[in-house]
């Protein structure tokens, strides 16, 4: 439980490190920046504490904004990918699976984490981006800052996911 | 509370999301201006879309009071409508060939103007109370006219008002005469039809018809001459046969009267008394 506990702290403290020091200074393009932080909520394993998850979305969010002083913008997203994430899971782990069964590669196969994967970044990125944004005077900019920048996070979040499953076995 | 307990107990990872969600927002909106701005001017936008729906709704409610006031700025304008047009009519008035005969006879004379205050036809004495007394100049026996014809003779005065004794009451005798052949008698009123009125004492061998024009004489200090009384109506003998009595239509409808003027003629006082002391000395005589 402990372990569980700060093997989680670990990755917050790990993926906030690297938005803030790292990834908010990519601006790909004038537009693309990864946010791979979302990884985070993509750990939990299926029938988590909903109140657990929540509370780890916000506190992530909550230090990623208080480091790139975007206050309430990323917790907000965070928030609303944590409520979202464990009805999504159990849409797209097989109905036999195991209770407690943690998302990757090794337990779900590679194409449907893969999906997982695209449908948890889309759905943060575009809250993200429009609690950010919050009007669509300039709906072609904000197109392409928001799949150039959910490109990034997609493709930052398999890499992080790869090397996580190298690393186990 | 158990239903309660258990619903919060099954959903309460809404409760915690719509919390966060809050406190989420509130710090987004409380340390970025950027978002702060765009969300007070879109709640701004809401709440003054909301602001007038709400004042239609209550404009709506209260309609039957703004009905009522309507109603009365209605009427009110309504009767300054009638009295402007009331008074419009009276200034534009084109003047009938008689009242202009009229205004050329009384040049001259000072003419008071009084509004009719009571007025009656039906009774054989009838009395006019008008609205000019002793404080406008008004004496007992001064003439009364109207715009078509004489009214009749002030009989008593007040200090603000006074009583007219109009052709209309059994004991008027007014002087007047035939206007083409100058005869002249004494018209009077036999107690039946308003418009109608009796020249008496017209001799035998005066010469006139039915349309004649009767006017006053003049011959009393109370009218001044040809003033207009009427026309010829029928022709008939007195009783006691020595003279013509004369049916007259009178210009004067009593029962529409409303404005008059009341004749003050400038040797009327020298006058009366002259007939007074003639009076007196013929009584002394005998």
């Amino acid at each position: 439980m402990i372990i569980t506990f700060l093997q989680r702290l670990l990755w917050m403290v790990a993926l906030v490190a690297a938005q803030v020091m790292v990834f908010n200074y990519i601006h790909l393009f004038g537009y693309a920046t990864p946010l791979p932080y979302v990884y985070l909520l993509m750990l939990f394993p299926l029938n988590t504490d909903r109140w657990s998850i929540l509370l780890w979305g916000f506190v992530c969010g909550l230090l990623c904004d208080i480091a790139s002083l975007t206050l309430g913008v990323g917790m907000a997203a965070m928030t609303f990918v944590a409520f979202i994430q464990p009805p999504l899971l159990q849409l797209m782990v097989p109905k036999d699976a195991v209770e407690d069964l943690q998302p990757g590669i090794a337990t779900m196969g590679f194409w449907p984490y893969v999906r997982y994967t695209l449908i948890m970044t889309s759905i943060f990125v575009i809250a993200y981006f429009i609690i950010q944004t919050f009007n669509f005077f300039h709906p072609l900019d904000f197109l392409i800052a928001m799949t150039s920048s959910w490109g990034l996070t997609f493709l930052m979040c398999l890499i992080l996911e790869g090397l996580r499953y190298k690393s186990e076995k | 509370m158990k239903t309660l307990l258990d619903f919060l107990a099954k959903y309460y990872h809404w409760l915690i999301f719509f919390i966060l969600e809050v406190v989420s927002f509130v710090l987004l909106f409380q340390f970025n201006h950027y978002q702060n701005s765009v969300w007070l001017t879109t709640a701004n936008a809401v709440v003054g879309r909301i602001d007038l729906w709400e004042r239609s709704v209550l404009n709506y409610l209260t309609l039957g009071q703004v009905n009522e006031q309507l109603m009365r700025r209605n009427l009110l304008l309504q009767q300054n409508n009638d009295e402007l047009q009331r008074r419009l009519a009276e200034l534009t008035h084109d003047s009938t060939q008689t009242e202009r005969l009229l205004a050329e006879r009384l040049q001259g004379v000072r003419l008071l103007p009084a509004k009719v205050v009571t007025n009656s036809v039906m009774r054989r004495d009838n009395y006019i109370t008008i609205s000019a007394g002793e404080a406008d100049g008004v004496e007992p026996e001064m003439g009364v006219v109207s715009g078509t014809g004489i009214v009749g003779i002030v009989y008593m005065t007040s200090r603000h008002y006074s009583i007219v004794m109009p052709l209309l009451n059994q004991h008027s005798r007014i002087s007047c005469r035939l206007r083409d052949s100058q005869y002249f008698g004494y018209l009077r009123w036999e107690g039946d039809n308003p418009l109608h009125a009796v020249l008496d004492d017209i001799p035998r061998h005066a010469r006139f018809k039915v349309g004649d024009i009767v006017e006053t004489s003049g011959f009393s200090s109370i009218f001044p001459p040809g003033i207009f009384v009427g026309r010829v109506r029928a022709i008939s003998n007195s009783d006691d046969g020595l003279s013509y009595k004369l049916k007259v239509l009178l210009g004067t409808d009593f029962s529409r009267l409303q404005d008059v003027c009341v004749v003050a003629q400038e040797f009327q006082t020298e006058v009366s008394e002259l007939e007074q002391r003639a009076d007196s000395l013929n009584s002394e005589v005998q």
